[in-house]
């Protein structure tokens, strides 16, 4: 590896993404939190040991440096990233400059703290902070044919909260910027609460609902009729489905039962329902052949539990967080408000360059529904198309990378000579944040 | 109204700052739904769901001003031999980590013009309807009633019957 190579560093609340400017994709995509299981003697599993094939995931406590997903605890930070830099990187910072991607409207005690870690702590040349929207503005902006519009709407579904950030020229609209706090955290708690209420007590297990979520949770186009559709009992349910928890023995990790059983949704018909849309629905599924039959049963030697609507009710609170109570406005306004505080005329262009991306937009059929609920709240004369990227859990890491291998990158950092003189908040000016 | 003095040094005002009134209500209340509502809410955002595993920090009550930092010196300076019960606590509320809602009470964002965004300010506000949809509690379907005795929704008889025999009233003290 070159000896003045750039870490890009992207510091989720969730996962922590690092890798070398210039190449494809991280070398390292990694939990930021501490873990430590209940069973085992008191050793603190750091990041990726928690993601090791053999870990103990059941009743895991986790220590996270980010709360509300700002960093507050640098202490515990420190640790993932020493890990991190040490053993998965194998980079020595003190020849390095770190490329770091920090959340909107960071307040300045926290980007003292962070400035004082790369800096004091690990020893860094230089530093240059970067927020998502542009970066994930620059990536698509490469990726399109040239000459397309250089605004584009970024919509953030990340773990801690969710943005809707305009983005013109590679430059955030700070004061266009609309912060729903809901994301992959409070969507694994609501999992958790209702899987605890309705089955097994899983209120510890944030690992296990992880999984379970992000390999069962979708997206419904219509409640009403997933709800009707979901009541039904055996076959005819084409959400039911089983996850088996872990019992150390046979194997470590929660898995779903049947892999098939659980896409059965999919064929399910778009649009809105009429009483034939049932009947075609059950004729369909009478042709299971015995095979599938065994493989359903309840195994009562396995801890296992069932979801059916819980599936749909999960993401459904990123549209409407009304519904758990909640005092904040749906994805779909978010976006409404966060284009109408822009001008007039970038608004149009605006709403055709809408880009999805974080790992909460990963549910299927995510992009279909915030169609949906967007087109009547959208002008007619506006057009609306949303894209979603490739890959939305690396995408923010991605733009980074090219960030940083772009030429005039140097000339951006703040090296670690000039934040020993003029101190932490004149070197943060020049990030204009 | 406003009794603020905006010299060359802010002083802070003798007014008592309104609340929006429903959240003071239901903050205040006893009652036992709006409670219940608030702390589900505020589970949401918990990291972890059980008892938390705090090795140092046993005394809640503890937090820094500005003269504990000066007694806490005074201390050190005076005799090692013995840490009073406040010393000690108060160096436990030191090495505690720090919430984000202390940071942010900290940055005292409302004192900057209205002009610069700020994290406050990039909140979504309100949903424009306030008409919600409620689920029941035991199966998730649509509900329509509530339980009269503990204010959680069902759908039908069978749900009321197995919350009334598993749930009702078990976990509210």
């Amino acid at each position: 590896m070159a000896s003045s190579g750039v870490v890009v560093l992207d510091n989720g609340g969730g996962l922590c993404k690092a890798g070398f400017g210039g190449e494809r994709d991280p070398a390292a995509v990694v939990p930021n939190c501490l873990g430590r299981s209940s069973s085992s003697n008191r050793k603190w599993l750091v990041a990726d040991q928690l993601l090791a094939p053999d870990a103990d995931v059941t009743s895991v406590s986790l220590r996270r440096p980010f709360d509300r997903g700002y960093l507050v605890n640098p202490e515990l930070e420190r640790e993932v990233w020493e890990r991190l830099l040490r053993s998965l990187l194998r980079v020595d910072p003190s020849s390095s400059s770190l490329l770091l991607v920090e959340p909107l409207f960071s307040p300045p005690a926290v980007q003292r703290a962070t400035d004082e870690l790369v800096f004091e702590d690990l020893g860094f040349r230089a530093l240059c902070v970067a927020d998502s929207p542009a970066l994930v503005h620059l990536y698509e902006a490469s990726r399109r044919p040239p000459g397309g519009a250089q605004c584009s709407l970024v919509v953030d579904c990340g773990f801690s909260f969710t943005h809707a950030a305009p983005v013109v020229d590679n430059f955030t609209l700070n004061y266009g910027v609309r912060r729903l706090d809901l994301g992959g955290k409070a969507l694994t708690n609501y999992l958790k609460e209702l899987v605890s209420y309705r089955s097994v007590n899983l209120m510890d297990e944030t690992l296990i609902i992880d999984d379970a979520k992000e390999k069962l949770c979708l997206v419904s186009l219509g409640i009403p009729r997933d709800l009707r559709l979901a009541r039904r009992s055996g076959k005819d349910n084409p959400f039911r489905c089983t996850y088996v928890l872990p019992d150390g023995i046979t194997h470590t990790k929660g898995y779903v039962k049947d892999l098939e059983e659980a896409r059965r949704y999919l064929s399910l018909p778009d649009g809105s329902s009429t009483a034939q849309c049932g009947l075609k629905e059950v004729i369909e599924f009478q042709d299971d052949t015995e095979k599938l039959e065994d493989r359903r049963k309840i195994d009562l030697t396995k801890n296992e539990f069932n979801l059916t609507n819980e599936r749909f009710l999960v993401p459904e609170m990123l549209f409407r967080p009304a519904d758990l109570g909640m005092n904040q406005a749906g994805l779909a306004e978010c976006i409404v408000r966060a284009v109408s505080s822009c001008h007039p005329h970038l608004r149009p262009v605006l709403f055709e360059s809408i880009i999805l991306t974080g790992g909460s937009t990963l549910f299927p059929r995510f992009a279909e529904r915030l169609e949906r609920e967007l087109r009547p709240l959208v002008p007619d004369n506006y057009q609306v198309k949303i894209t979603t990227q490739e890959d939305p859990i690396l995408g923010v890491w991605r733009g980074g990378s090219l960030l940083a291998s772009s030429p005039d990158f140097e000339s951006m950092c703040i090296t670690k000579s000039e934040y020993e003189e003029i101190g932490s908040t004149r070197c943060r000016r020049r990030f204009c944040r | 109204m406003d009794e603020e003095n905006t010299g060359p040094f802010r002083r802070t005002s003798s007014r008592t700052r309104k609340m929006a009134s429903k959240m003071a209500a239901a903050l205040a209340s006893t009652d036992n739904r709006t409670q219940a509502a608030l702390a589900r809410l505020e589970a949401l955002e918990s990291d972890n769901a059980g008892a938390e595993v705090v090795e140092i920090n046993d005394d809640d009550d503890a937090s820094l001003d500005e003269d504990d930092q000066v007694y806490i010196q005074k201390k050190q300076s005076k005799s090692m031999k013995r840490k009073t019960r406040l010393a000690k606590a108060l160096e436990n509320a030191k090495k505690a980590p720090r919430t984000f809602m202390e940071v942010l009470q900290d940055a005292n964002l409302e004192a900057l013009p209205p002009h610069v965004p700020s994290y406050l300010r990039a909140a979504v506000g309100p949903p424009s309807t306030t008409s919600r949809r409620h689920f029941c509690t035991v199966c998730g379907y649509t509900a329509n009633y509530t339980c009269v005795r503990c204010g959680m929704r069902f759908c039908s008889c069978r749900c009321q019957v197995i919350h009334n025999d598993t749930r009702c009233l078990k976990f509210v003290a």
